[in-house]
């Protein structure tokens, strides 16, 4: 049995604050440590920028689908979206000894959760699976 | 996020609070960028009020810093809140920005 909650909003970077705050009462409800949620809500956050930034361009009128899907196994968060297709062969955060701007999403999103995947049975779009096991 | 740009004691702050996402990440930049054309040294960035912090906040930053570097200009980020350190401590920029406890410290450093 898993508890599902799931939201959807515009792809605009003024909702993400949305995202925010829900990431943080699931993983609260989930019993995850404050240390833990705030990994998580960020790891949300960056994964659902990437989309607006990647998969939509910048284009603020989309909308993203965040599922929560909460079990005895683990923490899943499900992150929907109708744009353009993500590489994620191509994917790589930066070397965090190469001080720049930028490429430090991927290494946000990755500490956070378990399992990182793109559900390639996804005809339009992408459905990013993120998976945080229980500790 | 709000923005608040101070002289203090001569010296410029930028005094931040709230959150800094992708959403305000362009506010901050503009304000940065701006005082960074103008040379202006060294730069104090009050943190304290800033209760998160993402990837494009931190890129706000490295680009101000990486900016300031050829002339010599000190960039000087004040106050901030454990959960807005750890993110500068993992992304290994604690070692690379100078972080001051309060405005004082920076001041007389």
């Amino acid at each position: 049995m898993k508890d599902i909650v799931v939201i959807k909003v515009q792809s605009n970077p003024k909702y993400l604050s949305i995202v925010r705050g829900v990431t943080a009462k699931m993983g609260e409800i989930y019993g995850l440590s404050d240390s833990a949620t705030e990994d998580v809500r960020l790891a949300v956050d960056e994964a659902c920028s990437n989309v607006i930034k990647h998969a939509y361009e910048g284009d603020i009128t989309q909308n993203i689908i965040v599922k929560f899907r909460m079990s005895r196994k683990g923490f899943e968060v499900l992150i929907e979206d109708r744009g353009l297709k993500a590489h994620p062969e191509s994917m790589e955060g930066r070397d965090l000894n190469d001080i720049r701007p930028g490429g430090l999403g991927l290494h946000l999103i990755k500490r956070a959760f378990d399992i990182f995947t793109f559900d390639d049975r996804k005809k339009k779009g992408n459905r990013l699976r993120l998976v945080r096991f229980r500790r | 996020m709000k923005i608040k740009a101070l002289d203090h004691k001569g010296m410029k702050v930028i005094a931040l609070s709230g959150e800094i996402d992708m959403y305000s990440s362009p506010a901050l930049r503009e304000e940065l960028m701006g005082l960074v054309h103008e040379k202006v040294t060294p730069l104090l960035v009050d943190l304290k009020g800033v209760t998160y912090i993402d990837s494009s906040g931190i890129a706000v930053f490295v680009e101000g810093l990486k900016k300031m570097m050829p002339y010599g200009g000190r960039l000087k980020l004040i106050g901030l809140l454990e959960s807005v350190r750890e993110i500068f401590s993992f992304s290994k920029l604690d070692r690379v920005f100078e972080i001051y406890g309060s405005l004082e410290d920076a001041l007389n450093s």
